[in-house]
């Protein structure tokens, strides 16, 4: 300690060096344009894996059910996607599929593997009534169709530090897709949990994949298929409830995932408190596109039924009419208006937008708004309905 | 299609939200152009369940309270801003471990600071005192020096500035060596090195006084609303002004004349003329968007001999229960096993230092009640730590570095935190490549080490990336990193800007 107590003395004749030294080093150093930004790792890492859009090749359109296709979607290397970017299983992809002038985006899960992520994606659309952009996919896109799509986003995945080894899934019809990515993932290695997934459909016949699903063969899988009508051998018969959990879930502790129609995680959040589920072993999808505004705990009524609204973006300026119980991003797209989004669940806050006057109505179970966001007046479009005439400035 | 504007500002970090509200308050027609579809830069914000993380700002520096505000505060008040703060009086807890490691706690307030310090440092009274007058003798300085307008009498400066000259031209390492300070107490009174993102032994002395007179001054500033809130009030703030702020903005190209003056940008393609551009873009993408031809080749030279600052990993944890349950006591706690700031620097891969803040201890509504969140922070210094990180193992590299440094400060700390984490968020270099697009994610701009610190920084100022039409504010800018030091170089870049377009606008 002698040594380090020492005072050193230091110069103050080293200040008259400073510029000289900068100025030398200036001097010495190289006269070559910048390095472009990719050569940085974390730059190229950055682009490879949150590309700001992907340009994708339809491939096989599979038809998986009555009213559901499978779509494999392959890099569209001739436009510049030399590979896709890699997703965990369980994130979704919007997809934006464009009809006479307008432009469509929709969340739909992976449902391929991750392993597989250079080289393709899987989704699969069940054709809904009235499904403007399903009825797109169903009836217009056919294979060497090119589409744009984002990078995968979501956050409906398994995570080692917060959930249980053991996950029991409840997917409701279509919303089996996240999981079948999940099933992928660890047969691959991709993915180390134990899943034990309640599959529930109306009837036997609804049920998708099953091809893929019988055949698994791995100690960390199990499938239970409930079935509301028609029974079969070693299925379950009704719907998927707290009884049933318990039945095949482990005596300690496991995180329960649940993918379905929206009336679902209502259902099996009630369930779940029965069981004296703690909240985060509950994690749920993206609920997707709002339709029942009114079953909200929180809902109030609009005085009208439907209002003015204006939408600024940085081009136009365009007048439109919204319904009481119809988001503001519903209305601009029927309008024609190509705002941005992604969810549609109000999660992900890609269509971010100012109110510039006028009161909305966000559900709180969907409002995924910052603190700020509501002091400072701005709305997530996807999951605002009016409740006054609106103005609001999209940022488009 | 063509817009003509007063100025532009290019990015909405927080030096263009500051330099905007300021340009547009002195009557100037102000346009910011913002890559993404949210302002803020690094002052940002993200939701995930029922927790709102704080991106990026663990605390600000020089805030002060509404009776004794600081610089930041009165930068605020004067940008029209409503933003509100809060202090915390206890400057941090620092934890080295091992052998002749320490566990000590610093409060704010010059008494209660060297209070606090000798509690665990005894015997450092002299030492002290000395470290007081040096840090009195640089405030007198530079008054003396503003007061001369940046030309100050050489005689004056040696023989009653002397201290001032040394503080300006040694690293902080040696300058509190000479203070007689032993290395235990080097170590503790250099922990907020991470702040400025270089060693003591290679940061200016001066610079790290600057930042620690504030920190003792006021003790540390958090807004009430994150800093998201802070850049939304500047946003607020600029719109009433007149500004306009326009999203998913991508600039593209810096355009300019036969005489190399740059005369507007391009973007999503759009050009925008102005009087003046205002960049809180680094001069390294400015450059690459810019040609060869047009910038000088001494600019070129310097930002090539330049080294980029800091990029992080941060991880956030959202809790199900509250600090209290936890045993969760400290806002801050620097954790290192390693005993110098240049091992804490050079041992990235090894946790050679993190930052734990539990934003509750400080703003209880932070996230919902019963509920607390975590905010790890770790220096990426030279990248070893992303070694080996491809597309494909990305996911699991963000798995792991989040259980090493969760269970590294469960046993530092002795609490339990693993059964409870309800949320979980973990930002890289890569993360903040993709937000910022700064090259290797850097969020601290520049290097401010040796040759390129903040005093050879202030006197190369005006002879420096003086590109005509061109200003430049932010974190890269001169005045270095940390979020008060950005909105104080926005402004001044107005400021500049405004009396070479002739002062205020009343037009």
């Amino acid at each position: 300690m002698a040594e380090d107590k020492k005072r050193i003395k230091l110069n103050m004749g080293k200040f008259l060096k400073i510029i000289p030294e900068r100025l030398k080093r200036i001097k010495n150093s190289s006269d070559d344009d910048m390095k472009p930004l990719y050569s940085y790792k974390p730059n190229a890492l950055a682009a490879a894996i949150h590309p700001k859009e992907q340009f994708v090749i339809v491939g096989n359109i599979e038809k998986l059910c009555s009213d559901t296709l499978l779509f494999t979607l392959l890099p569209d290397k001739e436009k510049g996607t030399s590979s896709l970017s890699p997703f965990q299983a369980g994130q979704y992809i919007s997809v934006s599929v464009s009809s006479g002038k307008r432009t469509y985006s929709r969340p739909y899960s992976i449902c391929s593997s991750p392993s597989e992520f250079a080289d393709k994606y899987q989704i699969a659309v069940k054709r809904t009534d009235g499904g403007v952009v399903t009825g797109i996919l169903h009836e217009e896109i056919k294979q060497n169709d090119k589409l744009t799509v984002s990078d995968p986003c979501g956050s409906f995945t398994y995570e080692p530090l917060r959930d249980a080894k053991t996950v029991i899934g409840c997917a409701g019809g279509v919303g089996i897709t996240p999981f079948i990515s999940m099933i992928r993932a660890v047969k691959d290695g991709m993915e180390d949990f134990s899943l034990t997934l309640l599959y529930g459909c109306k009837k036997p016949q609804d049920a998708l994949f099953r091809d893929l699903l019988d055949k698994i063969n791995d100690p960390r899988i199990k499938i239970v298929y409930v079935f509301e009508e028609g029974a079969e051998d070693n299925c379950e018969k009704g719907i998927i409830n707290a009884e049933l959990i318990k039945k095949y879930a482990p005596a300690d502790k496991y995180s329960l995932f649940v993918c379905g129609p929206h009336n679902m995680y209502t259902h099996i959040e009630k369930e779940a408190e029965k069981l004296g589920i703690r909240r985060k072993y509950l994690r749920e999808d993206a609920r997707g596109q709002m339709i029942h505004p009114e079953k909200e705990p929180d809902f109030y009524p609009a005085e009208n039924g439907d209002y003015a609204v204006t939408v600024i973006s940085s081009s136009a300026k365009t007048e439109l009419r919204c319904k009481s119980g119809e988001t503001l991003l519903s209305a601009m797209e029927r309008a024609g208006v190509t705002a941005p989004s992604r969810c549609r669940s109000g999660e992900c806050g890609f269509c971010h937008s100012r109110l510039v006057s006028g009161v909305c109505y966000t559900p709180a179970r969907a409002d995924g708004r910052r603190a700020a966001d509501k002091v400072y007046g701005y709305v997530h479009p996807c999951c605002a309905f009016p409740r006054s005439d609106i103005v609001i400035e999209i940022k488009a | 299609m063509r817009y003509d504007h007063d100025i532009i500002v290019v990015g909405a970090g927080n030096g263009g939200l500051a330099a905007a509200c300021r340009a547009a308050g002195a009557g100037y027609d102000v346009a910011v152009l913002e890559k993404h579809n949210l302002a803020g830069g690094v002052a940002s914000s993200f939701v995930r369940g029922r927790f709102e993380f704080e991106a990026s700002l663990h605390e600000l520096c020089d805030v002060g309270s509404e009776d004794d505000p600081g610089d930041v505060r009165k930068l605020f008040t004067e940008l029209d801003s409503d933003a509100r703060f809060i202090n915390e009086k206890n400057l941090f807890r620092a934890i080295v471990t091992g052998r002749d490691g320490y566990d000590v706690t610093l409060s704010a307030g010059r008494e209660n600071f060297r209070k606090s310090l000798l509690k665990v440092c005894p015997g450092c009274e002299k030492s002290l005192d000395r470290l007081a007058s040096m840090l009195d003798r640089t405030s007198e300085a530079l008054a003396y020096n503003d007061s001369k307008k940046g030309k100050p009498n050489k005689l004056v400066m040696m023989f009653k500035y002397g201290k001032f000259l040394i503080s300006a031209s040694h690293s902080l390492d040696d300058v509190l060596r000479s203070l007689g300070f032993n290395s235990r107490e080097r170590s503790i009174l250099e922990t907020y090195w991470s702040y400025l993102g270089v060693p003591a032994d290679e940061l200016n002395a001066f610079h790290y006084f600057e930042m620690l007179k504030g920190y003792i001054r006021h003790g540390a500033g958090i807004p009430l609303l994150k800093s998201y809130g802070l850049s939304l009030s500047l946003c607020d703030s600029l719109l009433r002004r007149g500004g306009s702020i326009r999203y998913n903005c991508e600039v593209t190209e810096f355009i300019f004349d036969s005489q190399k003056k740059v005369i507007g940008v391009r973007a999503g393609g759009d050009e925008y003329y102005a009087k003046h551009v205002i960049s809180n873009v680094i001069p390294h993408n400015v450059f690459g968007m810019s040609g060869k031809n047009n910038v000088p080749e001494k600019d070129r030279r310097l930002l090539n001999a330049r080294k980029f600052g800091m990029s992080f990993i941060c991880i956030y944890l959202g809790l199900d229960k509250s600090a209290e349950e936890l045993g969760i006591k400290d806002y801050t706690v620097f954790i290192s096993h390693r005993k110098t700031s240049r091992l804490q620097y050079d041992d990235e891969e090894n946790m050679g230092f993190y930052v734990v803040n539990c934003l509750n201890l400080a703003v209880s509504e932070a996230s919902p009640e019963g509920t607390c969140s975590l905010f790890i922070t770790v220096p990426v210094t030279n990248g070893k730590l992303m070694r080996g990180v491809k597309p494909e193992n990305y996911y699991k590299f963000k798995q792991r570095i989040a259980e090493k440094y969760v269970d590294d400060l469960c046993s530092v700390l002795g609490i339990d935190i693993r059964e409870n984490i309800e949320e979980i968020s973990v930002a890289t270099p890569v993360t903040f490549a993709r937000y910022f697009g700064s090259p290797d994610g850097t969020a601290y701009g520049y290097r401010l080490s040796g040759w390129d610190g903040l005093m050879a920084r202030m006197l190369s100022k005006g002879t420096e990336l003086d590109i005509e039409g061109l200003t430049f504010c932010g974190g890269h800018a001169s005045s270095g990193d940390g979020f008060g030091v950005s909105y104080r170089s926005g402004v001044e870049a107005a400021d500049e800007v405004i009396s070479k377009l002739g002062g205020k606008n009343d037009g």
